[in-house]
């Protein structure tokens, strides 16, 4: 009766959370944005989505062979990171540079790391960086959405653009910050920008839909509220101190938020919890960083949008924010 | 009273493990096998091992000292049958792998079932006939240690100490470790003893302020003792239900909002914590002079026939209080001394019980979780669910992996000695890693290599 009894550390019993489990929280909760991408952009939603989500299961599955490993793509941390790139890059990519786009993300993102856990930076942000880099042509051109064209073509052969494009609330508001004046065109767009009906990247131009995700993640306990609270917190203070400056030439705090990927990069790319800090206070800090940086960027920088790097640079601070908050214990530090 | 009590009193950090505890809280304490055989460890307790005062072949008598030490911090050991010494060797210990014991042959003839000493007691006790020199005499002859699982010797807490003057004293009634009902069932069936025991160590101590602490899932305690002490000084606190709510640091966090610093130890904040069924002890020592040789011991889990709180003879191996209780009807996975939280899981059924064991839990697979049984451990992804759930706030996923990765500076760098080990992170981890695992395992090997190389 008492054969084979196992012995091993306490505790005994655990509260039967997976990492998988953790995972498909992310994946239901990325559902809003999608069905959002794939009501805006139809059927390149669905192309994107499954290229990225497919090439990167591959690649990890390939990278785990080649290096002997377990097999890992069973806790679809990949799945999320081809959902995240694909929201995150324009509806009408080709195909091809989703493929390159996602590969470059797991293998040199994460898999050359040691995989999942060992990161240093956001696999998907890793991806896209790579794409803007490569071919930062493809990376900025929008399309119109669906709703208001239904025929938006696709990029033809001969990488000519043949579709409607549309320039984003972001290139607008870098146009009124270079000619001071316009800034009220892109803030009378708020509840477009509040639905996704504009332009912009697979999945972040409906805000609604990512707060609606973002609910659900903190609902279920699955991220904290300090990471997006202090990124939306610290973008908002910044764009109202703009706003006061010059209200012709900066867009409202609002036109801010819900512009661009400061949403998606709020609730779902900031809060990876892999590339970022674990204490409280790291959290303030980090995203306090995140939403600072995104905001130099848009206005002073160059580029129109800057979530992504201000996201890839905290990443890289992260190991240093979490050395510099290590949180006293409970009983104060002990008399050595 | 209304039972829906609900209490903020607790303690930041914390988790809520499923209690389990309707399998044996309506079972009244029941006397426990008739032994034929005990085996006393000499080492049941914190501190300094005892000598065996008898040798092999001698006759010893129920409640006879049969070990002892001169060390501060020990205490000594006695027969719990009258009967004879087998032999003094290596036994299964549940943390130490092999250790000394006495093991005694219970006489078949002359053993009647030692009684409870709960009805010698009633309301109307009054400690002052009692002098603080008598109440610690009795206190260390009779062995008595904390029961609630660390045992600490309570002689070593309780005697009075003019460097660290003793203002506060909290009962701990809480029995936050799932499963558990050995205190719970003492509150409501010896609850005269109990007080007369808090009275005891009121005086021993020379304390002002005593608080008994239950948490908020105990209504029925909270009414029994609420009624008793009605007319008393002595004040019931219901704390929230929570697990670690019954670790001496989080139940004064909970109770007087005071913390204790890391490293230290509560009479550097003038507060004295000791268990319920120490309290009881401490009665039936000093006033009936009998010393620590039986408790109460839960044997639960789903697989046991016959859940119930047993007056059992400390020294009865698991292997016979599991057969008294009619066996395992499913297959069994683990046997732990303890409850499943902080329970220490034994590997072999002749392991006698200790003066701190309160229960015997057998998990089958399918309590223990697919994931726990296999014990596969998944990549951390550093989701911080064991820093939010940590009581001590520490950061337990970076002591593991630096303890897991042979550094042991940076482990004690992040406070790797202010671990409680009350197991609250690997339980959250969803990676299923072992983080208070490998934090006791650097926590024994920092210990070695600081006596090796003093600083």
């Amino acid at each position: 009766m008492f054969k084979n009894i196992t012995v091993s550390h306490a505790p005994h019993i655990s509260e039967r959370l997976s990492t998988r489990m953790v995972m498909l929280d992310v994946i239901i909760a990325l559902a809003p944005a999608m069905i959002a991408a794939g009501y805006y952009f139809r059927i390149h939603a669905a192309v994107l989505i499954a290229t990225c989500v497919i090439s990167a299961v591959a690649t990890e599955w390939l990278c785990n062979v080649i290096r002997k490993k377990p097999n890992s793509i069973g806790d679809f941390s990949a799945v999320i990171t081809g959902i995240i790139l694909a929201l995150s890059v324009p509806p009408i990519l080709p195909v091809w540079a989703a493929i390159i786009g996602s590969v470059f993300a797991i293998a040199i993102g994460k898999m050359v790391f040691g995989g999942l856990g060992a990161n240093i930076f956001n696999p998907a942000m890793v991806g896209r960086a790579f794409l803007t880099a490569s071919f930062g042509m493809l990376m900025t051109t929008w399309t119109v959405p669906a709703t208001i064209d239904p025929f938006m073509s696709v990029i033809s052969a001969e990488n000519k653009v043949d579709a409607r494009t549309q320039a984003t609330p972001l290139a607008l508001s870098k146009e009124a910050v270079k000619t001071k004046q316009g800034a009220d065109t892109v803030n009378s767009q708020l509840e477009a920008m509040f639905e996704g009906e504009v332009g912009g990247c697979l999945g972040e131009t409906s805000a609604l839909a990512l707060l609606l995700g973002g609910a659900y993640l903190l609902i279920r306990r699955t991220i904290t509220l300090h990471i997006p609270l202090a990124v939306i917190t610290s973008a908002s203070v910044f764009a109202a101190i703009m706003c006061l400056i010059n209200k012709e030439a900066y867009i409202s705090p609002l036109s801010h938020l819900f512009s661009g990927g400061l949403l998606i990069g709020a609730f779902f790319i900031a809060t990876d919890p892999v590339t970022a800090p674990l204490s409280k206070k790291g959290m303030w800090i980090f995203g306090i960083g995140v939403g600072t940086i995104t905001m130099l960027i848009r206005v002073f920088g160059e580029y129109p949008e800057g979530v992504m790097y201000s996201i890839l640079l905290m990443n890289g601070v992260t190991p240093l924010i979490d050395r510099l908050c290590k949180p006293i214990p409970a009983g104060g530090k002990p008399n050595v | 009273m209304k039972t829906d009590i609900k209490s903020r009193f607790s303690f930041p950090g914390g988790t809520h493990p499923p209690q389990n505890k309707n399998l044996t809280s309506e079972s009244p304490i029941q006397p426990g096998s008739a032994v034929k055989q005990v085996a006393i460890m000499l080492s049941q307790h914190t501190g300094a091992a005892c000598r065996p005062t008898v040798k092999k072949a001698d006759t010893v008598q129920a409640g006879q000292k049969i070990g002892d030490s001169d060390s501060f911090v020990s205490a000594p050991v006695h027969s719990p049958v009258n009967g004879k010494v087998k032999e003094i060797s290596l036994q299964s210990h549940a943390v130490l792998g092999r250790s000394m014991a006495i093991v005694i042959e219970a006489d078949a003839e002359n053993n009647p079932p030692k009684e409870p000493a709960c009805d010698k007691f009633t309301s109307s006790f009054d400690a002052e006939k009692y002098s603080v020199e008598q109440i610690c005499a009795a206190i260390r002859d009779g062995g008595l240690v904390g029961m609630g699982g660390a045992g600490f010797p309570t002689s070593v807490k309780v005697e009075p100490n003019p460097k660290l003057p003793k203002e506060t004293l909290i009962i701990n009634g809480c029995e936050c470790e799932p499963y558990i009902t050995c205190d719970y069932r003492i509150m409501l069936e010896w609850t005269h003893q109990i007080i007369a025991g808090v009275k005891l160590a009121k005086k021993v101590t020379g304390c002002k302020k005593v608080f008994i602490a239950i948490e908020d899932n105990k209504p029925q305690a909270i009414e029994t003792l609420s009624q008793v002490l009605r007319n008393d000084d002595i004040e019931v606190v219901v704390v929230k239900t929570k697990y670690p709510q019954g670790g001496e640091r989080q139940l004064i966090k909970a109770v007087l909002n005071k913390t204790v610093r890391t490293g230290g130890i509560p009479p550097m904040i003038g507060v004295v914590v000791l268990n319920v069924a120490t309290a009881a002890a401490i009665a039936e020592a000093v006033v009936c002079g009998q010393p620590l040789t039986h408790r109460v011991v839960t044997v639960t889990g789903e697989a046991i026939a016959n859940p119930g709180n047993y007056y059992t003879a400390i020294g009865t191996t698991i292997g016979e209080l599991v057969e008294f209780c009619g066996g395992i009807t499913q297959k069994a996975a683990k046997v732990i001394l303890g409850g499943p939280m902080m329970g220490i899981a034994a590997a072999d059924l002749t392991t006698p019980i200790t003066k701190t064991t309160g229960a015997i839990t057998i998990l089958t697979k399918q309590q223990i979780g697919d994931a726990k049984f296999t014990g596969r451990q998944t990549a951390c992804i550093r989701c911080g669910r064991c820093v939010e759930a940590c009581p001590e706030n520490l950061v337990p996923t970076t002591i593991a992996h630096a303890v897991k990765n042979n550094l042991l500076d940076v482990a004690k760098n992040y406070y790797l000695t202010a671990c409680i080990e009350c197991g609250c992170c690997s339980y959250v981890c969803p990676a299923n890693i072992e983080l208070t695992g490998y934090i006791k395992t650097g926590k024994i090997l920092l210990a070695k290599q600081e006596k090796r190389m003093p600083a």
